[in-house]
């Protein structure tokens, strides 16, 4: 991996605008009654704290969660919960955002609330389902670990159980050393036109990627790179898999969890963390509104955010998402957050705004 | 006409919510629409290129799906090539590979960089790629393969009904066997022929897997990956992505008025009072040629695609050239460690057992009821039941996700969702499978039954059904594979505790690797087939013993 030639800064930008505590002007007309939330007692279990009432969590048996990651990327978390709760089941409902909030929400209009747990890897639906009054408002114990600014405004709505980022990634075999990107203004280099890859999602990190680096570079970086005529998938692991087989040289857009699972696999491609930084996203999971086992759903998310849960979400390598906490020890490869220049949008309003722009601009790059 | 209404009931209500969703203008997530216009059928202008690209790929897979079925069906049918019998059973297994399979297994093969083929052909010192899959001509390839293998089931049902008399008498008076073929044999199966490219072209337009993994990677988007990634996006544009389903039920309405006309303006009875066994041509030498046609087609629609897979399911990352450290069982053991192959697959089964039994009950009589009843409006049944074939599932899966949520019966989430959706949009598979072989039976046998003093029941079980058996068998085999792989309206309507097997593969495909993917194909592909041996095994048994 190509490592940064300067000490590793912190989620500097991240920090100094209060991130998520920016997006509360997105919040003006969420019910103000709603900021208040009651008191529960607090309950030690295993080695982490919840509000939620243990036996009767059992009692209802299970949990409906419904999510974004992969097949593979749930069913560790859910087997992981499980083996630390085996009287409560798991099923799960897996979509990519988009299409799973499209399900939530026509679900919920129709009256049907079959959904405990709803985990989200874009702000902007997860704002939204808060406008609508989806999220319960449940203030897990294990927030106490997080900063304000990593959790719903107000508090209690969502939490932040990672952070995914994403640099540039090459195959060895195909680029040329002398022409490997070093930059973020590499990826419109003319060498790689017609062999360069990025996600076709519309959401998550491909928003803040378009978003942060045309703030850095202007509105031109973009055409200048639909020049290139990239070729969009909709998952990572499509476009590591194509990058390893050498179907693509580059990917613009490199999630670092999937440079790990494919390093791994003994694939010959370079990881590059650009000196500018890396556009990062955070997921958000939280406890739904009127969900059939409220007390099982709320134990999840204490169990998700907790040091114990966090293990799951940063050391399993299908999941590998950062974890905010202070507490949460090195990735397996060793890096913690801290090791990386990150970007996360700094104006969350302007980001959220943005979004109608990006979607226009992102298909017609991809020539949808 | 309860029948007839059932379907009608089945068909119309998620399309009422599909229309409603493409002439909504406001909020495109709101249910129901906030404002109406015709503005998302205004703006399909912009998709032109992709309308193109999709009446391009369906043609050309269309055509030679049609050839192929017809080649093949007729020197299976109606030729004494060696090891009919057998080729004929194995002609069901392109069908039995799920085209996301196919299309995984050609793309290994025949990606410009990383295709098996490109890569020994640099290795024997060539340049650039031989071969190149990611264009139309390899979508259509992969379409026609494992989509339009169905043509091959309807055409050669439709031949094992002829009575083999006319050709006979025309080779009596002289006309060679390709004479025969073109002059004798094609007029005669020609609703069967055209009944099936009807539903081949429906079924391409729709075809979604081929294209997905082979036109991505070459930019080149289909209305169905179109659709998708519409659907799939934040926000969802459903009245886009319904607008562009439901402007192709102008094509299929095209289509089956096409059909409807050639089919009315002949006769193609070939089954009649006089009694006739079906017999093959001798076709001399060109028996070894034929042979060879059939080991080809066998080669690359079945046994390379699965040897690919099977060969890339054991490895870690797939390359042409084997080594020792690459070689592992992670994949299986990750894939039968999943949920999604544990209880989907089951449930896979479950559901393509009930789907394929109700639905050749349902589609039987809907095909009695259209071709054979003087019910006022038959034809009508028709043009209704061909809708579902007219909109790609994906699509046709939000209607009925926003038509089957707000119905008071508690069945939204249950695997008896997926039966009514898979009943619903099988209608014209079934359809078409069990009417190429009505419209073969003469009308004459049954009003003699009739005259005979037969009742209704006693007609339809002594002189109906078994004459109608082969299209009976072949909708059933039809409809429980179709069932067990299919992906688009399952996606959606599939529950938390109601999940089946090929969504849990595509997704597999999106967020973890060709590897475990390949594994979980050849899972489901094996489990298809251990279920039918096992089926077959026990009706053969049921049979023995009745007889005794």
């Amino acid at each position: 991996m190509t490592e940064p030639a300067y000490p590793a800064v912190t989620r500097r930008g991240f920090l100094k605008t209060g991130a998520l505590a920016a997006a509360a002007p997105l919040l003006a007309d969420v019910p103000l009654a709603s900021a208040q939330s009651p008191t529960r007692n607090v309950n030690k279990v295993h080695d982490f704290q919840t509000s939620a009432d243990v036996a009767k969590a059992e009692q209802e048996g299970e949990i409906v969660y419904y999510g974004h990651d992969g097949e593979q990327g749930i069913a560790t978390l859910l087997d992981a919960f499980r083996k630390d709760f085996p009287k409560i089941k798991t099923s799960y409902v897996r979509l990519q955002t988009g299409a799973l909030y499209a399900k939530i929400t026509a679900e919920r209009s129709a009256g049907r609330f079959g959904v405990d747990v709803l985990q989200l890897s874009d702000i902007s639906p997860a704002i939204d389902f808060q406008k609508k009054g989806g999220w319960e408002q449940y203030m897990s114990p294990e927030y106490a670990a997080y900063k304000p600014e990593y959790q719903s405004t107000p508090a209690g709505y969502y939490g932040l159980p990672g952070v995914s980022f994403s640099g540039i990634s090459y195959n060895r075999t195909k680029v040329k050393p002398e022409q490997a990107p070093k930059t973020w203004k590499d990826i419109n280099n003319p060498a790689f036109k017609d062999g360069i890859s990025a996600k076709l999602a519309t959401s998550g990190m491909q928003h803040a990627q378009w978003y942060i680096l045309r703030k850095m570079y202007g509105n031109d970086f973009w055409q200048e790179f639909a020049k290139q005529r990239p070729k969009g998938f909709d998952a990572r692991a499509q476009l590591f898999d194509r990058l390893a087989k050498g179907e693509d040289r580059v990917c613009a857009l490199a999630e670092y969890a999937g440079y790990t699972l494919y390093q791994d696999k003994g694939a010959e491609i370079e990881f590059v963390a650009p000196p500018e930084g890396m556009p990062a996203i955070a997921i958000y999971i939280g406890v739904v509104n009127k969900a059939p086992h409220p007390e099982a759903a709320k134990l999840f998310v204490d169990w998700a955010l907790s040091r114990r849960g966090q293990l799951v979400y940063q050391n399993q390598k299908i999941l590998l998402y950062g974890s905010l906490r202070p507490d949460a020890g090195p990735m397996p490869t060793g890096k913690r957050l801290a090791d990386f220049k990150l970007l996360f949008p700094t104006d969350w309003t302007d980001y959220v705004a943005s979004h109608p722009v990006f979607v226009k601009e992102w298909n017609s790059i991809m020539g949808l | 006409m309860l029948v007839g209404g059932l379907a009608a009931v089945l068909v119309l209500y998620p399309i009422a919510y599909l229309v409603q969703a493409s002439l909504s203008v406001g909020d495109p997530q709101a249910r129901p629409p906030e404002a109406y216009g015709l503005d998302n059928y205004a703006g399909l202008g912009r998709y032109a290129h992709i309308f193109g690209n999709t009446l391009l790929v369906a043609a050309l897979a269309t055509a030679l799906a049609v050839v192929v079925g017809f080649t093949m069906g007729w020197i299976l049918s109606r030729t004494n090539v060696p090891g009919r019998a057998a080729f004929e059973q194995l002609m069901a297994l392109p069908y039995y590979v799920t085209p996301l399979m196919g299309a995984l297994a050609w793309a290994l093969i025949a990606s410009p960089s990383s295709g098996f083929v490109n890569q020994i052909w640099r290795a024997l010192g060539g340049d650039g790629h031989l071969v190149d899959i990611n264009t139309p001509w390899g979508i259509a390839w992969v379409m026609a393969l494992f989509e339009g293998s169905v043509a091959f089931v309807m055409i050669g049902a439709v031949m094992k009904s002829m009575d083999p008399a006319m050709e006979e008498a025309s080779q009596v008076l002289g006309a060679g066997r390709a004479r025969t073929m073109l002059r004798i044999t094609l007029p005669l199966v020609l609703p069967g022929v055209l009944g099936a490219a009807v539903f081949v072209f429906a079924e391409m337009l729709g075809s979604f897997s081929a294209a997905l993994v082979l036109g991505l990677p070459n930019r080149f988007y289909v209305v169905t990956t179109a659709m998708y990634q519409l659907v799939s996006q934040y926000p969802p544009r459903f009245p886009t992505a319904a607008a562009m389903g439901v402007s192709l039920f102008a094509v299929m309405f095209a289509m089956v008025w096409i059909y409807r006309r050639i089919v009315s303006a002949g006769t193609y009875v070939t089954i009649t009072g006089k009694a006739f066994r079906p017999r093959a041509m001798d076709v001399g030498s060109m028996r070894w040629p034929f042979l060879g046609v059939c080991v080809a087609y066998l080669t690359v629609a079945v046994i390379l695609p699965v040897l690919t897979v099977t060969y890339a399911s054991f490895q870690h990352l797939t390359s042409a050239f084997p080594r020792a450290a690459n070689f592992t069982l992670v994949n299986y053991q990750t894939a039968l460690a999943l949920d999604a192959v544990r209880s989907a697959l089951g449930n896979s089964l479950l559901l393509g057992l009930a789907t394929a039994s109700v639905g050749v009950l349902l589609m039987g009589f809907l095909s009695w009821l259209i071709y054979r009843s003087r019910l006022p409006g038959a034809g009508v049944i028709e043009y209704l039941v061909m809708f579902p074939q007219a909109v790609p599932r994906l699509v046709f899966a939000f209607g009925m996700l926003w038509a089957w949520l707000i119905f008071p019966i508690p069945i939204y989430g249950t695997l008896w969702l997926l039966l009514i959706a898979y009943l619903t949009v099988f209608l014209p598979l079934g359809l078409r499978t069990i009417s190429g072989v009505i419209l073969q039976i003469d009308r004459s046998l049954e009003e003699s039954a009739q005259m005979c003093g037969a009742t209704w029941g006693y007609r339809l079980r002594t002189v109906t059904m078994p004459l109608l058996k082969p299209g009976l068998i072949a909708a059933w085999l039809l409809l429980f594979i179709a069932s067990v792989r299919e992906l688009g309206a399952s996606i959606l309507l599939m529950g938390p505790k109601a999940k089946v097997i090929t969504p849990a593969i595509v997704e597999s495909w999106f967020s973890t690797s060709t590897e475990l993917t390949a594994a979980m194909a050849l899972l489901q592909t094996l489990a298809v087939v251990a279920a039918l041996v096992l089926l077959f095994a026990v009706a053969r048994r049921a049979v023995q013993q009745g007889g005794e």
